[in-house]
């Protein structure tokens, strides 16, 4: 019942999350990468709903995201994941109220957010790589001049992230995503649990 | 032997009163042998309040820019006419304006978000280009926006080619704001400072756009030389970029 009371805030605050990532300025972004918005809002929530509903707001927000990022990868089971951890943790609230714990949370939420999308491009990279040798594996047959020299123009060609650039540059986002994030959410999470523990608190005292 | 007589003082006395014209004399020969420089410097000292100004001289750059737009089009024209009787793909068709409503020039998505969409005729694979060239492709539509990917997305492979040497190549994001030219050949005869175009083989973009200038070149990458380019369109900086409709 206190998740319902919460709906409407916990809608319009939820929809927030991407308009602030469309709209995120360039001067809350470190080497052009902004923080994680969705980090920011689902760590508070999922600390003071619990687990369930953590991780039913990380679905959502994920879909959300992911219909503005078009792409394979997707936001949705990190942030799952992420909404089912923190609301377990949420029973040990005296000890991660405070800024430097979540700032921590913060910060390790962001690195596996980011390592799991890390994880999907290179799966992905991996099975369309695999995809384009078999086909040149196929039509080479067995003459060896084609299979030597078919495989590098297609591998190329494929449009993901290659892991040269995941181990570089993909690198540099995390390290730069977690930093921001966790920078933030000292001053962010704190408030936004206060109020969603002051709206829960509002609840039960109208209903006794 | 008659002693030497040596003139005497009443006959001098006219040549050194003849010296300051001999001066004068020698100042006009310096001023001759070094083709009057004094006086044009001290010319262009004392005129220097009254030389032309900057609004003059952006009358002739704005006349300047006028003669190439009009020549561009005249060239485009007759690029036109011959690319039909080749019966090539049209080079570029309507160009649609559109404001660029956010941006995520860095990160695991590297996109404009545009404010027009399929109802104003925007469509996926669309070219869109701002002041300087080409900045990616349009990735998804809504009735309303559209994204663009940009082209250092490691995600965006566009055909490409140099425009001195007429190599081809095939450009590749790599998540910074220099991407990749990977070569299709083993020797593709470029060097910093060329020019790449979008390949005319390419069926996805427009043939001839600019794209950026070569910077850096690894001659020795496996399999053919690679090159980092400079993107001439500063994608993170532009707000308004015109979408190319088919």
């Amino acid at each position: 019942m206190a998740l319902l009371s919460r709906q409407p805030w916990l809608v319009a605050t939820g929809l927030l999350v991407p308009l602030l990532t469309l709209a995120s300025p360039g001067w809350l972004k470190l080497a052009g990468v902004p923080p994680a918005w969705a980090v920011l809002w689902l760590l508070p929530w999922a600390l003071s709903a619990g687990k369930r509903a953590g991780s039913g707001a990380g679905l959502g927000l994920g879909l959300l995201l992911d219909g503005i990022h078009p792409g394979p990868a997707s936001l949705v089971p990190g942030l799952v994941l992420l909404g089912w951890w923190w609301g377990r943790m949420g029973r040990k609230a005296p000890l991660i109220q405070r800024s430097f714990s979540l700032g921590l949370l913060a910060l390790l939420g962001t690195a596996l957010l980011n390592l799991s999308l890390m994880l999907q491009w290179a799966l992905l990279s991996w099975r369309e790589a695999a995809a384009v040798l078999g086909g040149v594996e196929r039509l080479a047959g067995g003459a060896e001049a084609l299979r030597q020299a078919g495989p590098q123009a297609a591998l190329l060609a494929l449009p993901l992230w290659r892991w040269q650039d995941l181990s570089t540059v993909g690198l540099q986002v995390l390290l730069a995503q977690t930093l921001l994030t966790a920078l933030l959410a000292p001053m962010l999470c704190s408030l936004q649990l206060l109020f969603w523990r002051q709206l829960a608190a509002g609840w039960r005292g109208s209903a006794v | 032997m008659a002693p030497v007589r040596l003139p005497r003082v009443g006959v001098l006395l006219p040549l050194l009163r003849l010296w300051p014209w001999v001066l004068v004399l020698l100042a006009l020969v310096a001023v001759r042998l070094s083709k009057g420089a004094p006086f044009s410097d001290a010319y262009g000292l004392l005129s220097r309040p009254f030389w032309p100004g900057s609004a003059q001289q952006e009358w002739l750059s704005a006349a300047g820019r006028l003669g190439d737009q009009a020549r561009l089009e005249q060239l485009e024209r007759e690029n036109r006419r011959l690319r039909g009787l080749l019966d090539l793909p049209a080079a570029q068709g309507r160009r649609l304006q559109a404001a660029v409503i956010s941006r995520e020039p860095g990160g695991w998505w590297q996109q404009l978000l545009l404010g027009k969409g399929s109802l104003q005729g925007v469509g996926e694979g669309d070219a869109v280009v701002a002041p300087g060239g080409l900045i990616g492709l349009v990735a998804s539509t809504t009735p309303t926006t559209s994204t663009v990917r940009l082209l250092s997305d490691p995600r965006s492979r566009v055909g490409v080619w140099v425009g001195r040497s007429r190599h081809h190549g095939l450009l590749s994001g790599l998540g910074t704001g220099r991407p990749l030219l990977r070569f299709l050949e083993k020797d593709p005869d470029v060097r910093p400072g060329d020019v790449i175009f979008t390949s005319p083989a390419s069926t996805l973009v427009p043939p001839n756009l600019p794209v950026g200038v070569i910077q850096r070149i690894d001659a020795d990458a496996d399999p053919a030389p690679e090159a980092l380019v400079q993107l001439s369109a500063p994608a993170d900086a532009v707000d308004w970029v015109q979408v190319l409709l088919p």
